[in-house]
């Protein structure tokens, strides 16, 4: 991640505390303003619970003198995330095991006195193939009788976008994309299909729960209201991780899901494509992978297993969800899936764009695979091969690359209702493209296809 | 004399308004508000089903343990 020495873009809001970077560490201001519930965390004992059982970040309490700006009680450095990924690039199933971690975390606190103030989507992360939730200061102490003052936030970060796509279509998980604060529920309860209306659990947390928020919107309130007993309180948090238990979501039949199944390569080519693409990186030893056009991450895996933190893009939701779900099943500590697409990846959102940063500011990664990816970006969308070159010479540092030619069925299939204005499309074009921002290492063709495979390293300018 | 008296039925009448009627606050634009009072009403009824789900699991482990403790003897 890119770490710019002072405050982190997108910690301002929340007056307890905030994280700066300070000669490539990150550390976390505790504002006096939060020492209460800070001391609350701690000698309640959940802070400790919740960190050796993997649910919050860990960190350790550091010299006071390190603090960036006046007010501070504390200083600390948590655990690095890897990278950093946003709700809008998550899988169905990475969506949910974020609210059920949110759940399970807020009925630990009400067990220990104290409760979320926060339920925001963003303020979890995968680490090591697992939800973290990553803000230590999300907690506050729970006094008796008051109501959970993230309700509208859980249900607008998670309930909603994963009952939309659950229920409605999958890619609407994009629209918390746009907005910043989660989906906005009367959205959602216009967005969903009627039917939703007879599932209590949605019924009342959306779409009754979006009338509310319209009846109140311009109504004056008592400031003092009845309170909510802790019972209650655990009734609704019971009910709320219920409705996102409820929901699910399986992929089947998309454009690329089954795309093992239909490629032209037989057995015996992906294994050595597979072997090609592991002598390759062990070559050039990234520290990173950013896997691009992953599918279900088979070669992924070729670096993640290797132990190299790896990311694997993929446009289509529905192979990121089955490369998610296998990821859970084995276990993988090294492999992050994630919806995106390099045609227009995503944006630096929110205030001066610098909330949430865009795809490319959270790189460059140490190493870029690019399987079976050209044809799509330079005939499908028209990409020239000169600004595909420069473009990934700026998101990596290294490159492993593999050159699709027109003769390829894959290709043929997409020329089939095109015109072919792609005169340049051939090897040597690709190469006197490439060699522009690249150093070309090694140039394999692989045996059994028409394709050439490709170790490359960015040329520093 | 005439106006002190008013002075002080204003005030009583100001002070009994302004107990009877809490303190009022408006949810312009903020959503916040409508979840905030929507929150109390539902977990009011999820209350309800929570209860039998809590004392439905304790009297199942209650008998489960029975029948355990049973097992246990043989």
């Amino acid at each position: 991640m890119a770490s710019s020495e002072g405050p982190v873009a997108g910690s301002f809001r929340d007056p307890s505390g905030f994280l700066f970077w300070r000669e490539g560490r990150l550390y976390r201001q505790v504002n006096e303003a939060y020492r209460e519930h800070y001391d609350r965390l701690v000698s309640s004992g959940l802070a400790a619970e919740l960190q050796a059982d993997g649910l919050l970040v860990k960190h350790e309490e550091c010299a006071l003198g390190l603090a960036e700006a006046p007010g501070a009680y504390k200083v600390l450095r948590p655990e690095l995330v890897p990278f950093v990924s946003y709700p809008y690039e998550w899988s169905f199933s990475q969506l949910k095991d974020a609210a059920l971690l949110t759940m399970a975390v807020q009925k630990r606190a009400l067990a220990r006195g104290l409760s979320l103030k926060d339920a925001s989507a963003y303020n979890v992360q995968f680490v090591h193939g697992r939800p973290l939730l990553i803000d230590t200061l999300s907690f506050e102490a729970y006094p008796e009788g008051r109501p959970w003052i993230a309700y509208r936030q859980f249900c607008q970060h998670f309930l909603a976008p994963l009952a939309l796509m659950a229920r409605r279509d999958v890619r609407l998980g994009r629209l918390s994309q746009l907005h910043l604060d989660g989906v906005p529920l009367d959205l959602a309860a216009e967005l969903l299909p009627g039917r939703t209306r007879f599932a209590f659990s949605l019924l009342t947390h959306i779409h009754l729960h979006a009338r509310s928020q319209k009846r109140y919107e311009d109504r004056p309130v008592a400031a003092r209201q009845r309170p909510l007993s802790r019972f209650a309180l655990r009734a609704l948090i019971d009910s709320l991780e219920g409705a996102v238990r409820k929901l699910d979501w399986r992929p089947r039949g998309t454009e690329w899901a089954d795309y093992y199944e239909q490629t032209n390569y037989s057995g015996e080519a992906l294994d050595l494509k597979e072997r090609m693409v592991a002598d390759m990186l062990r070559e050039l030893r990234p520290r990173s992978v950013w896997d691009v056009g992953a599918n279900t991450g088979r070669f992924s895996r070729v670096a993640s297993r290797a132990g190299i933190p790896t990311v694997a893009l993929d446009i289509d939701p529905a192979a990121v969800e089955k490369n998610y779900r296998q990821c859970r099943r084995d276990d993988e500590r090294f492999l992050l899936p994630l919806v995106g697409d390099i045609t227009n990846p995503s944006p630096g959102i929110g205030w001066e764009n610098g909330e949430r940063l865009s795809l490319l500011q959270r790189g460059p990664a140490d190493a870029l695979l690019a399987l079976a990816l050209i044809h799509h970006l330079a005939i499908g969308n028209n990409l020239p091969l000169g600004k595909v070159a420069g473009s990934l010479a700026r998101a990596c540092r290294s490159l492993v690359i593999e050159f699709v030619p027109k003769a390829d069925s894959q290709v043929r299939r997409l020329l089939a209702t095109r015109e072919d204005i792609f005169p340049g499309y051939h090897a040597q074009g690709f190469e006197a493209a490439f060699q522009e921002h690249f150093e070309v290492r090694r140039r394999e063709p692989i045996a059994g296809t028409d394709r050439i495979l490709y170790a490359m390293s960015a040329r520093k300018n | 004399m005439k106006i002190l008296r008013h002075a002080l039925r204003m005030t009583g009448l100001v002070l009994a308004v302004s107990l009877l009627f809490p303190r009022r606050v408006y949810g312009y634009i903020d959503p916040g508000t409508g979840s905030y009072i929507f929150q109390i009403v539902i977990a009011a009824f999820v209350a309800v089903s929570f209860a039998v789900k809590v004392y439905w699991n304790k009297i199942k482990k209650f008998v489960a343990g029975l029948f355990s403790k049973k097992n246990g003897v043989q």
